[in-house]
């Protein structure tokens, strides 16, 4: 097992799901858990054998690590006081490998199709160029600009019907976590979006996410469902792509520029060490 | 599973109107199957390359394929991408192509084959093209128990699913016993799957 992803804190449930009367079945990296929460609200993970399993609420969700923690759960410094608003947007299980979740939160060029009329539309479906940045850290890019409707989603009236200019700047700091911030033309900054992908198996995600509003105007309960049918498009699209593993060596698959997210991604994953859910030959494509 | 030399029935004519993807597999190959407005069939692996999307949820328009997940589009009978649209004001690498299987239609079947060999498919009597039948056994067994039936007004073809799985084609000479062919295959596919 990779002791990148071993030795990490994951996201294994939304903290305000767990039901003391019922303990909540799920895996991760292949072992099956328990996550049981008694009458004083405290958790415990465990594994069929009994054992017990680090674990940890933080954010509203609850973290497994099945190893060692090498580090700490990561920071999410818009929960600290600039959120107005933070909601997980739902638990989405889908027949995918992690790396193909993380990889579809990162991609600007199918938002005007998988999600014509809510992410993007045509014809303005061109990618114009954006700053990426990989380093032994993670991967940024910065000044990814769209085109997107604003809609029935904001409390007042100010922003209703029109499509307008937005900014996404993402960042990947864990294998399977990724997040952006979302601006408008003018710079103000008004939504943050985290995903947290729980490799339940090398196949099987269940995608975490929490929807930070950093502006008292939008409509939570508008914006989370609308989050949800935006990931019921992708999950479509994450079951229908083959391989099931991400493929992270070169010539597999044909990036454009509009995918240096993605390469740069892929080949961070690939110095990482990352082995599980990801190919990283064509050789390994029949195992 | 190995791939054998030769032609192999993949699809039936009727089964490709235009603006529909058929999806089928040969040898475990996964295969989407589509009719250009000119007439051409494709068989190309459904599998687009960019990122491994199954052509097959995409959308036949005309004579180019277009991939469900960024739009990209692919002309019939080459594979070439024809289209980008994040990159919509420049053509696209021609590196960049569908993998194209090769086509033959004939007697109310669309053939191909993926391992080159013999250059066209089987000669035989045109006729009523029989329903497909699925049977969860392999070719070499279905091909055994359809000889044994010694059938002469009708022929079989087996198309070879994957190793434990096959479908069933077949021609007869005229639509006097369709049903009785079908009732056959039918009891045929029950006493295999049993068996």
């Amino acid at each position: 097992m990779d002791l990148v992803l071993w030795n990490d804190w994951h996201v294994v449930a939304d903290a305000n799901t767990l039901d003391e009367h019922r303990p909540l079945r799920t895996a991760l990296l292949g072992v099956p858990l328990r996550i049981a929460r008694d009458k004083g609200g405290s958790i415990s993970i465990s594994k069929d054998d009994g054992g017990l399993v680090h674990g940890e609420v933080r954010h509203g969700f609850v973290w497994a690590c099945l190893g060692l923690p090498a580090q700490p759960i990561i920071d999410i410094p818009e929960l600290g006081g600039e959120a107005k608003c933070a909601v997980s947007a739902g638990a989405m299980a889908v027949y995918a490998s992690a790396g193909r979740v993380i990889e579809n939160f990162l991609d600007l060029a199918h938002l005007g199709y998988v999600h014509a009329g809510y992410l993007g539309a045509e014809p303005n479906t061109m990618v114009e160029s954006y700053e990426v940045t990989g380093t032994k850290d993670g991967v940024r890019a910065t000044r990814c600009k769209t085109y997107q409707p604003i809609r029935r989603q904001s409390k007042s009236q100010d922003f209703l019907g029109e499509y307008v200019h937005v900014e996404y700047n993402y960042i990947v700091e864990r294998p399977y976590i990724a997040c952006f911030e979302k601006s408008f033309a003018d710079g103000h900054r008004f939504m943050v979006m985290y995903i947290f992908a729980q490799p339940v198996d090398e196949e099987h995600t269940v995608a975490h996410t929490l929807l930070i509003l950093l502006d008292e105007i939008w409509d939570v309960v508008q914006m989370r469902a609308a989050q949800q049918l935006v990931f019921m498009q992708d999950k479509g699209i994450l079951e229908n792509q083959f391989p099931k593993r991400l493929p992270i060596g070169a010539g597999m698959e044909m990036p454009v520029r509009a995918d240096r997210t993605s390469v740069a991604y892929r080949r961070w994953l690939a110095d990482c060490g990352v082995t599980y859910g990801v190919i990283r030959s064509p050789m390994e494509t029949a195992a | 599973m190995t791939e054998a030399v030769g032609w192999y029935p993949v699809a039936a004519s009727h089964d490709l109107p235009v603006g529909h993807i058929y999806q089928t597999r040969l040898f475990d190959c996964p295969l989407a199957i589509w009719r250009a407005s000119s007439g051409e069939v494709n068989i190309w692996q459904d599998r687009c390359p960019h990122r491994g999307v199954r052509f097959s949820i995409g959308t036949a328009l005309g004579d180019e394929l277009r991939c469900q997940y960024h739009a990209w589009r692919f002309a019939s009978g080459s594979g070439s991408c024809t289209l980008i649209p994040a990159h919509r004001d420049r053509p696209p690498p021609r590196t960049i192509r569908a993998t194209v299987y090769p086509v033959v239609e004939y007697g109310g079947l669309v053939w191909s084959s993926i391992v080159d060999g013999e250059s066209h498919p089987p000669i035989f009597a045109h006729g009523v093209v029989l329903r497909a039948i699925p049977v969860f056994r392999p070719a070499a067994a279905v091909e055994g128990a359809l000889t044994s039936l010694g059938l002469r007004d009708v022929k079989f073809f087996v198309q070879p699913i994957a190793s434990d799985r096959s479908v069933i084609r077949g021609v007869a000479i005229d639509d006097a016993s369709l049903l009785e062919y079908d009732a056959l295959l039918e009891r045929l596919r029950r006493e295999l799957e049993a068996s």
